[in-house]
């Protein structure tokens, strides 16, 4: 696998970015201008956490204080506009003094949904980093066509950075 | 009548023809020092005793080469003994404001302070190197891995237990929270479908979701837990790596040290505080500055960073040497003496640390000897008294002075006592040495040996030769050119008279070596390759020269008709006496004129001087003894009716001495018996009670002072001096006074009693004297009968002085 590995250039590097997971961004960012790859940073507002601080007796834990708040629409949308700029900053540090070319784009969708229409835009080999992820670790190696629904949603809960290549 | 002394009596020759040698080059100086065999004892006993307290004290006059002659006996023995250990102090782990002394054989400090510094060195690179291995990060991630897993691992589960009752664990932007699935089972339940759901509905939920929000509570109070045990893991391994790359390099050193187990222990230390600290050699990079709040801090000057704690410093270090030391301190000061603890200014404040300790003249001097100055120990603040307490407890305890006195609040240091095994020899003035033996108890406790050192030696035959060796030693240590014999015989001569006695030579070391660099100078003006008596002669002239203005000013006071002062004729109770006044180095001695008058009375004899105040204890009470003279020659079983007065004539700055109780005594009679004294004699010499003369110093300077008057007014041949019998050994005159002695223009009596004095005096014979004198007081006595008859007055008033 590696050896595929090295004889592919990645041109593009899509980091996910869930609310809750937007801590050391630049490890990401680093990675890209050492692969001179575009790099798209994608902070997705997911659908499910929306509904559920709707609900009257939402509440949230927090971790790892284990202190219990109310949770309402508000407050949350509050949050993720703060993290979303606070991550835009953090990029723009990381990246503004280089060569690299690069977006931030925030996704009020559902996790997958968001990813597939991210890799849809593209044909080139992509490097997918979940919002949990940690952008040295060993890489999984898959073609476009293997990555279903299914299949994102359980990368997108993994650590390890995905490989995607080209039909 | 007595007969003046000849001329050769009055000067002791040294002949240079019986020398033996032609210039002082054939000469080896002597072993030891002449006329010091008693010093000389009391050193080497006080230098080999090792027994507590017996430092020393060489006493004596300024210049009698008690420096010299300490510091080469002390040097003689050092170099016979081993260079003692070397001493460091070094980092206390355990107490950091307490600093570790560390012994080292003679000579290893430097060694080990290097082998420490690369020490350090490897340890930086070493557990660096050992921190980025592949090992390291793989079993590092794996802890951290293992941890995320096992968080995971439990929400996870949590997730799957609330599924199971149709509820979501939903991650939130700061935590987690509970929401109950749709019916769909496809997310989240919208709100407007719970609100659809029955009560009961609702309610199961709200509980349900209540039970697992405490289960996750619980589930992430547990957390911290783990993090820590995982924390504590990685600690682990950090030590397990540390110790890997520390044990070898610190082990070796520890076995290069093997001997040493204090060096050992210290070793070991250093090996569990690089474990503990291992960060700082993963972290800290030497050269990077601390800082503040991003704000770069000044570093003290000479710090070193995170590794200034296994620096060595080097306190005293011995290599190279091949004796004991010997050191003299020239400012004994409290820091001087026990060394000082250094402060650098860091941001404002002053702050110390163990490298800044200093060492102080015990630590140089420690397995050695220490040679100080004693009035200037006992003149800086606190350094007598910590010197005492240092031999005392027999160790070196560095405090600041600040810390003594318990001023300073500020954090300092505490540096462990080195022990100390020292010599001390204290060097100074005989008085100083009686003083502190009776003013200071711990003084006879420690210093137990005095060493004492003569001023002269004595002249017997066969000194002169010595002595020539001793003239040979300074020449050759001073690298003089060498003097022929002439001009030692010549220097020899001087010595004796610097000695005031033609049987002893004077070893006051300095006089001797300022007179030879003299004598050598002229002779360089001279252009000679040797020193002769002539340069000798010249040098001794020349140093009289610049130190005698008062002396030829009083001259010529006295030529001028100022101060009155017969040298021809007679007086009835006029007589010349002798003083003697000394200026800095150079002594010499006036004639002062003396008068008597006598009249009827009770009163005895009254001295002007004393009634004055101008006169001292001992001339007071050579006054005195005239009347017990008087009453016991002339009125032994009657009262004596006399009221008679003594003075000095123009003397206004004060007498004392009893060298002119004679002349007192011979204007006294002179003015009783009513007989004309010599006005071309001068008188020196003390009296007793009996009417013998006794011995006085500064014979010399006397006899010079009245021929140098007489010579100014022309020599008549009648002038001279009359001085005690017992003063003749003393004689030292100058040559020109010899000369004109054996010229026959110039004369020297010595007289044994009061009527050898008075018959040379008045040219009448003793007994007629007396006569005339009982005579006259038989007439007072008489009087004074005759009115206390007329009751008048009271002839005496038995049990009343004066």
């Amino acid at each position: 696998m590696a050896a595929r590995e090295e004889e592919v250039r990645i041109r593009r590097v899509v980091a996910c970015f869930a609310p809750g997971s937007v801590a050391r961004p630049e490890l990401a960012a680093r990675l890209a201008q050492e692969m001179q790859a575009e790099f798209l940073g994608l902070f997705i507002e997911d659908l499910e956490l929306l509904r559920f601080a709707s609900l009257p007796f939402a509440r949230e834990i927090g971790f790892p204080s284990a202190e219990m708040r109310t949770l309402d629409l508000a407050g949350l949308e509050r949050q993720l506009r703060s993290q979303a700029a606070g991550l835009r900053q953090a990029l723009a540090a990381a990246l503004d003094a280089t060569d690299v070319s690069w977006s931030l784009r925030v996704a009020r969708a559902a996790p997958a949904d968001a990813v597939q229409a991210a890799l849809a835009e593209g044909h080139a080999p992509a490097l997918l980093i979940p919002p949990r992820g940690d952008p040295r670790a060993e890489r999984r190696v898959l073609r476009r066509p293997e990555v279903s629904e299914e299949a994102l949603r359980a990368l997108l809960r993994s650590v390890q950075p995905v490989l995607i290549l080209p039909e | 009548m007595n007969a003046p002394l000849p001329a050769q009596a009055l000067r002791r020759r040294c002949d240079a023809s019986r020398l033996g040698f032609a210039t002082t080059a054939e000469l080896q100086a002597p072993d030891g020092a002449p006329g010091q065999a008693r010093a000389q004892s009391a050193l080497d006993f006080g230098v080999a005793m090792r027994r507590e307290g017996y430092h020393l004290f060489a006493m004596g006059p300024e210049g009698t080469g008690r420096h010299s002659l300490v510091r080469a006996r002390l040097e003689a023995e050092a170099r016979r003994r081993e260079a003692p250990a070397d001493w460091c102090y070094v980092y206390n782990f355990d107490a950091p404001h307490r600093p570790r002394a560390l012994r080292l054989p003679a000579g290893m400090a430097n060694a080990f302070r290097d082998a420490m510094a690369r020490l350090v060195e490897e340890l930086a690179a070493a557990i660096a190197a050992a921190f980025e291995t592949d090992e390291y990060r793989n079993r590092h991630r794996e802890i951290e891995t293992e941890l995320a897993e096992r968080q995971e691992r439990a929400l996870n589960e949590l997730g799957a237990r609330a599924r199971a009752e149709r509820i979501a664990l939903v991650r939130t932007p700061s935590g987690f929270g509970f929401g109950p699935f749709s019916t769909s089972g496809d997310g989240v339940m919208e709100p407007e479908e719970f609100g659809k759901l029955a009560a009961q509905e609702q309610q199961r939920f709200e509980e349900t979701i209540g039970r697992l929000q405490k289960e996750l509570g619980d589930l992430l109070h547990q957390m911290p837990k783990w993090r820590r045990e995982a924390l504590d893991r990685m600690r682990g391994l950090d030590r397990e790596v540390t110790r890997a790359a520390v044990n070898s390099l610190i082990e070796e050193l520890k076995a290069a040290y093997a001997a040493l187990p204090h060096v050992q222990e210290y070793l070991e230390r250093v090996k569990q505080d690089t474990l503990e600290n291992a960060a700082v050699f993963r972290q800290a990079k030497e050269g990077e500055a601390p800082t503040l709040f991003g704000i770069p801090l000044p570093r003290p000057e000479g710090s070193e960073g995170p590794f200034r704690r296994y620096a060595v410093n080097v306190l005293i270090e011995h290599s190279g040497a091949s004796g004991a030391p010997v050191e003299y301190e020239d400012h004994p000061s409290h820091a001087a003496l026990l060394g000082r603890i250094e402060h650098v200014a860091q941001m404002g404040a002053l702050v110390t640390d163990f490298t800044l300790i200093r060492a102080g003249a015990l630590h140089r001097a420690n397995g050695g000897y220490l040679v100080l100055d004693a009035v200037k120990v006992l003149t800086q603040p606190y350094a007598w008294e910590a010197l005492k307490r240092a031999l005392r407890a027999r160790t070196v305890d560095v405090r600041t002075l600040g810390q003594e006195l318990g001023i300073l609040s500020t954090v300092s240091l505490e540096p462990e006592p080195i022990p100390l095994e020292v010599k001390v020899v204290l060097v100074g003035e005989r008085i100083l040495y009686y003083l502190l033996h009776a003013w200071d108890p711990e003084f006879a406790e420690l210093f137990k040996v005095a060493v004492d050192f003569e001023e002269d030696m004595p002249r017997g035959d066969g000194d002169d030769a010595l002595y020539a060796r001793l003239v040979a030693g300074c020449v050759a240590r001073e690298k003089l050119r060498p003097l022929d014999a002439a001009a030692v015989a010549r220097v020899i001569e001087h010595q004796a008279r610097d000695a005031g006695d033609a049987e002893k030579l004077s070893v006051r070391m300095q006089a001797l070596v300022d007179l030879l660099r003299e004598a050598d100078y002229w002779a360089g003006v001279a252009g000679r390759e040797t020193v002769g008596a002539a340069e000798v002669r010249k040098a001794i002239e020349a140093q009289i020269a610049r130190a005698d203005r008062l002396r030829e000013r009083l001259k010529e006071q006295i030529v001028r008709g100022t101060v009155l002062i017969d040298t021809a004729g007679s007086r009835a109770g006029q007589v010349n006496g002798m003083a003697v006044l000394q200026l800095g180095d150079f002594a010499f001695g006036t004639p002062h004129r003396i008068t008597s008058r006598v009249r009827l009375g009770s009163g005895g004899v009254v001295d002007i001087e004393r009634e004055s105040e101008l006169g001292g204890p001992i001339h007071s009470k050579g006054v005195l003894i005239l009347s017990g003279y008087l009453a016991g020659r002339y009125a032994p079983s009657r009262p004596l009716s006399l009221s008679a007065s003594l003075v000095f004539e123009q003397q206004y700055g004060g007498v004392e001495g009893d060298s002119a109780s004679s002349a007192e005594l011979y204007a006294l009679l002179s003015a009783l018996a009513n007989t004309p004294l010599k006005q071309s004699l001068g008188v020196t010499g003390s009296v007793n009670q009996h009417g013998d003369v006794q011995a006085i110093g500064g014979v010399n300077e006397k006899i010079e002072g009245f021929f140098d008057l007489c010579r100014e007014r022309g020599l008549s041949g009648e002038q001279g001096v009359l001085i005690p019998q017992a003063n003749v050994k003393n004689l030292m005159l100058r040559e020109d006074v010899v000369e004109a002695v054996a010229a026959g223009k110039f004369n020297v009596y010595a007289v044994r009693t009061v009527d050898e004095g008075v018959e040379l005096l008045t040219g009448v014979p003793a007994s007629e004297i007396h006569a005339r004198v009982e005579a006259r007081l038989t007439e007072f006595a008489e009087k004074a009968r005759a009115f206390a008859a007329k009751g008048e007055r009271k002839p005496w008033r038995p049990g009343k002085k004066k």
